[in-house]
This record gives structure tokens, C-alpha cells and sequence, in this order.
């Protein structure tokens, strides 16, 4: 099995809103897929499909082979996720944040403890481990989330806008680290909002709009099929240039 | 060797939720404070037999005989010693009821004639009329007038003072609201167990809503955990909580305003536990259909407000309509209160409360059993 994710007509309604419009890809394993798409587009609905915190209307997917809706406790054992939103508790330190993600994915005390001591050092928060995280800087919290995504050893590492709103130290440090990621043999998915963040990163990119993939392949043979030099031009191309924010903001009114 | 089942995980969240709680000072802060400001509030809103002295008193006495003048000289003797209350002599009935409605007096003590007869063939009646406008103090003079007539029947019945052949004096109250026996000993354990319930609640609506809105909620369910060990998890945490500060409002009130525990206390702290979980359970009910922690709040301030006013907290469920009262019966706090007060004031054993216990508990499960699939649903949509 060579792919970490295969999505069959993926479908999500909100009410009568379609947020994901019957959408299939496949993401091989080791690679950096990057999802793009304008606000709005479905990104977020469908890797919240993909981790199995969202239950898909129609369609299926498996992730490392199992069923996102009939095995939803392997997947989450294979994936690790950083979204928007930061997924950490302000007022505990970065070793009990990590502790208590470690229990819950049931990881051995001990190994828990050597794993939180590793990671720490690799995102650089040692000196800091007993400060409350609320006292941390955006670039230190969101190194902190990443640390939290890959406790558990994920097969699948997902990031959900993962530089939004950092500081270029903070971005550069981020974007290597996805590198990183990927050369130990990591699969990533990673969803930007940053064309030239995709351009630099991603192997694979797909183009998402109105709950649809417009467009999805190598970036490399996107680029040549439509006789563009950045992955923005292909992108711009695809989706038009107005403005739009209007079904993510209906989306956020619903709680989402 | 570490336990990994739901229970364990059940723990981890219940245990990260109180340290979030306790290093968020505000929070902390307001748990301690907030039951130090209602008992402060309520404690002297509504003062204990102690602390209310000299309330003046009226008595009408249409009966001239020794038998009666004997036992008014001493009734009056008896109510000024105590300094409960203040006895003004009245000449006619009429005078004595415009005074007890122009607020002068607060119960009025009638001798009619015939009593001193009475009294030496037998049981003799004395007539009380009591100001109704301020339950409390109605309370407190109903049982102090008691008390002395008690006392007095003592002395009747030793033929301390009084001749051998008097019988007993028996008080007809008029007016009375059923079942309030009297003061702050009554309203206390209400209040305890209103402030616990009030403190889980709102804890509750917190850690459900701002997980899901800070987004913190979809990493634990990322986590393969179980539905069940986040729903109790976060209820067992409010309820711990709820515990630790009915505690702290216990001895509040046994220090500021010399409440008395009669009770065991680990029946009285079962009976808050089941409360409070009986409530959040009905709880995470009222708010899954909300996303946000504004939303959430408001939902639970509409569950918690009527329930405080008829379950029996400030006045016997008793004197509620018949429709009010089944309302009451329907909601978790009214069972919460009783079976409390009961334990805490009157010493009443597992064996006299049981109903109340089962009834939360009953209660608990249902609501847990409602809850967690409906939260299960509510987050995956």
C-alpha cells in the first residue's frame, strides 16, 4: 500500500450547505501534499473529516488503511494534527500540555517522559518547559503545538495553516521543520493560504474551491500544463481573482 | 504497570481540568469568594434566632383571674429575660391587630377569657397571630413563643411557682406557613447546596463550550478516547470542584454564622456529589445544541434561576402551587436541598433520605446516559 490517504467522493453538508462536494484524492505516502483553496473552499471541513473529528455526510476514506468512520481510534493513533487553532492549555506548562495529550493517546509514562524531553529540545522550548504557555509568544506556541501533533509518533502529520500569523524566524523555522518531517519519512498535509509557502514545500499540490479539488497533481506538471512559473499563477488562474468570504463567514456564524 | 482504560482517561481529563482551574487565580478566586459573598448576603438577610434580639411582641389579656395574671407574669418574664423579644401589654384585641399591621409588633399573644377556668380543670388555649410579611421573622417568633410556652408548661406541670392543680398550656397559631420550622438553620443548607450547584454549573458550561471554542476540544477528540471518558472526565472534575467548595462554604457558615452540623458529613457530601452530577448531566444536555460559551451560559442561567426559587431553598415547596411544585419535583435541586437539609440539620440517617439518593442517582444516570451519546453526536455533527 503505497498511499497514506484515499478519499472516495468525500461529501459534507451543514444543514443545506455544501461545505465538500464529493471529493477523491489520493496522498502517497512520504510526500508533502499541500491543499490550497480561498477562504471558504472546504479545506479545513475536509481535513476535519480526515482526522475524524467530523463525520462525513457521504463518501469514505481510509488513512494508512483504515476506515475514518469505522475505525476512527486506529486513525487517530496514525495522525497528528495542527490546526488554525492552537490546541494547547494556556494556564498549564508545555510538559503537562504534553502530558496530558500523551496519556490520552495511552503512551507509556515513561516513554512519555523521554518522548516530551525529546521533542522539547527539538522545537527548542527546554528552557521554558515550566512556564505557563500562556505567557509564550505565538512562534513558541505554535512550535509547542507541533511538538503536541507528533507525541504519539504520527504516520500522518497534518497542518492546517501552520504559519499563520508567525514571525519570519518563527515561519522559516516552521516551514524546515515540515521539511524535516518529511525526511524521516513522514507523510504531510499541509494547507496554506501562502502560494509560495506551497511552492516551496508541497510535492504534490491540490487546488480546492466551493467544496470541489479543481485541480490536483505534481507541482512541477501543474505548473507546465498551464505555462505558469509560480503555483500562485496556476491557482489565481483557477479560481478567479475576486474577492470572497462569504461561506466561511456563514460557516463561523454556525460554530465552525 | 499503567491503567489505560476509559476510567484512566476518565482521570486525566478530570485531573487536567481542576489544574487548569487552579492555576486560573481568578477562577479560584471566585470560587472561595463567590460562597463568601452569598452566605455574608444571605447569612444577614436572613439572621439565625441569635442574632435577632428584643422583637416587640404583643399581649391581649381578656382574662382578669390569678390563674391568668400568674402565668402572662411569667410568660412576660420569660420572653424579656431571653431578650428575644419585647412584650407591650395591650388593653383590647383591635389595638393589638392595628399595631401587628402597622409593623409595631410582630405576633400578637391572646389570653381569652376563660383561660384562667380553663387552666384549673385542665388544658388551656392561648390564640397566637403572627406577622406573615416577613417569613423569616415569623419563623423565628413562632419558635421562640413556642419555646417559651414550653418552658412554661414545665414549670406548670413541676407546680414550680403555680398551683398543683393547673393543667398545660397548649398554643393555637394562626396564620402559619406549613412545614417552616425556623431561621438560618432552615435557609443554610439550601443555601450550601444552591451555591454548589450554581458553582458546577457554571464550571461546566466553561469547560464544555470553551474547549470547543478555543478548538482545544478537537485535539482531545483526536486522541483515541472514549466519548464516555471526556463527558465524565469534565463532570468529574465540576463535581470535585463542587465538593471542595461546599466545604469551604460549610465552614464559612459554622465560623461567621454558628450553622450546626447535626449530620455525617460524608452522607451530606454523597448527597452534593449526586447533585451536582445530576445537574451537569442535565446540563451538557441544555447546552450541546450550542457551539459558543456565551450561548452556553445563558442556557444554563435559564435552568438555574427558577430552580432557585422553587426548590425549596428560601421557602417550603409546600406552599407552592400544586403545578410550581411538580415542576420543582422535576428538576434535580429540589431533592438536593431536602436530602441535604435533612442530614445537616435534622441528623437524618442514609435510611431517611434514600429517596432523595436514589432519585439523584436515577437521575444521574439517565441524564450521563442522554448526554454522552448526544455530545458524541453534537462534536462530530
Amino acid at each position: 500500500m503505497s498511499y497514506a490517504v484515499e478519499a472516495e467522493n468525500l461529501t459534507k453538508y451543514f444543514g443545506s450547505l455544501i461545505a465538500v462536494d464529493s471529493v477523491s484524492f489520493k496522498v502517497k505516502k512520504g510526500e508533502i501534499f499541500g491543499l490550497v483553496g480561498p477562504n471558504g473552499a472546504g479545506k479545513s471541513t475536509l481535513i476535519r473529516m480526515i482526522c475524524t473529528v467530523l463525520r462525513p455526510s457521504a463518501g469514505k476514506a481510509l488513512v494508512e488503511g483504515y476506515d475514518i468512520m469505522r475505525q476512527p481510534q486506529e486513525v487517530r493513533k496514525l495522525i497528528g494534527v495542527v490546526q488554525e487553532k492552537l490546541i494547547l492549555y494556556a494556564p498549564l506548562t508545555p510538559v503537562e500540555n504534553l502530558e496530558f495529550f500523551g496519556k490520552l493517546y495511552g503512551l507509556d509514562y515513561k516513554i512519555l517522559k523521554e518522548r516530551i524531553k525529546e521533542l522539547l529540545e527539538e522545537v527548542k522550548l527546554s528552557a521554558v518547559k515550566d512556564r505557563p504557555v500562556g505567557t509564550f509568544s505565538t512562534g513558541m506556541r505554535q512550535r509547542l503545538n507541533i511538538a503536541r501533533a507528533l507525541l504519539h509518533d504520527p504516520k500522518l502529520v497534518i497542518l492546517d495553516e501552520p504559519t499563520n500569523g508567525l514571525d519570519p524566524q518563527s515561519v522559516r523555522w516552521v516551514r524546515d521543520y515540515i521539511v524535516n518531517l518529511r525526511n524521516r519519512g513522514l507523510t504531510v498535509i499541509l494547507t496554506s493560504h501562502d502560494m509560495y509557502e506551497i511552492d516551496e514545500l508541497a510535492d504534490t499540490v491540490a487546488i480546492m474551491d466551493k467544496g470541489k479539488i479543481l485541480e490536483m497533481g505534481r507541482k512541477e506538471d501543474l505548473k507546465k500544463k498551464y505555462g505558469a512559473t509560480k503555483i500562485e499563477d496556476v491557482f489565481l488562474e483557477l479560481t478567479g481573482r475576486e474577492l470572497r468570504d462569504e461561506i466561511s463567514g456563514r460557516l463561523r456564524r454556525r460554530g465552525w | 504497570m499503567v491503567m489505560k482504560g476509559p476510567l484512566y482517561h476518565l482521570y486525566v481529563i478530570m485531573k487536567k481540568d481542576l489544574t487548569e482551574f487552579y492555576r486560573v487565580r481568578a477562577r479560584l478566586v471566585s470560587m472561595i469568594l463567590l460562597p463568601i459573598l452569598l452566605m455574608l448576603l444571605f447569612g444577614y438577610m436572613f439572621p439565625g434566632n441569635g442574632t435577632i434580639t428584643h422583637i416587640p411582641i404583643a399581649i391581649v389579656n381578656q382574662d382578669q383571674s390569678t390563674g391568668a395574671i400568674s402565668v402572662i407574669n411569667s410568660f412576660i418574664y420569660m420572653a424579656q429575660s431571653g431578650k428575644t423579644f419585647n412584650v407591650i401589654t395591650y388593653s383590647s384585641l383591635s389595638q393589638a391587630e392595628q399595631a401587628l399591621l402597622e409593623g409595631k409588633v410582630y405576633a400578637v399573644v391572646i389570653f381569652r377569657q376563660g383561660f384562667g377556668q380553663e387552666l384549673s380543670t385542665g388544658s388551656a388555649t392561648v390564640q397566637v397571630i403572627v406577622d406573615q410579611m416577613n417569613p423569616t421573622l415569623d419563623q423565628i417568633v413562632t419558635a421562640g413563643i413556642q419555646q417559651i410556652f414550653s418552658q412554661l408548661n414545665v414549670q406548670l406541670s413541676t407546680a414550680h411557682g403555680f398551683p398543683a392543680y393547673f393543667g398545660t398550656v397548649s398554643v393555637n397559631f394562626q396564620g402559619l406557613i406549613p412545614g417552616a420550622p425556623s431561621s438560618f438553620e432552615f435557609l443554610a443548607p439550601g443555601f450550601i447546596a444552591m451555591s454548589v450547584v450554581m458553582g458546577g454549573l457554571a464550571g461546566l458550561a466553561m469547560a464544555f463550550s470553551r474547549e470547543r471554542e478555543l478548538g482545544t476540544m478537537d485535539g482531545i477528540l483526536m486522541t483515541p478516547v472514549s466519548r464516555f471518558s471526556i463527558v465524565m472526565g469534565k463532570a468529574m472534575a465540576q463535581a470535585v470542584r463542587g465538593i471542595i467548595s461546599g466545604i469551604i462554604i460549610v465552614i464559612l457558615s459554622i465560623l461567621l454564622f454558628g450553622v450546626k452540623i447535626y449530620g455525617n458529613v460524608f452522607l451530606m457530601a454523597l448527597i452534593l456529589f449526586l447533585g451536582i452530577l445530576a445537574f451537569t448531566g442535565l446540563g451538557i444536555i441544555a447546552t450541546s445544541f450550542v457551539s459558543d460559551q456565551e450561548s452556553a451560559q445563558m442556557i444554563m442561567l435559564m435552568l438555574e434561576m427558577p430552580m432557585i426559587f422553587i426548590s425549596g431553598i428560601f421557602y417550603p415547596v409546600l406552599q407552592l402551587p400544586w403545578w410550581l411544585r411538580d415542576i420543582a419535583y422535576m428538576f434535580p435541586l429540589v431533592y438536593t436541598v431536602t436530602g441535604f437539609r435533612s442530614v445537616m440539620v435534622m441528623n437524618a440517617p442514609l435510611s431517611a433520605v434514600w429517596n432523595d439518593v436514589l432519585v439523584l442517582l436515577i437521575y444521574s444516570i439517565v441524564t450521563f446516559a442522554i448526554a454522552i451519546p448526544l455530545f458524541q453526536r453534537m462534536v462530530t455533527k
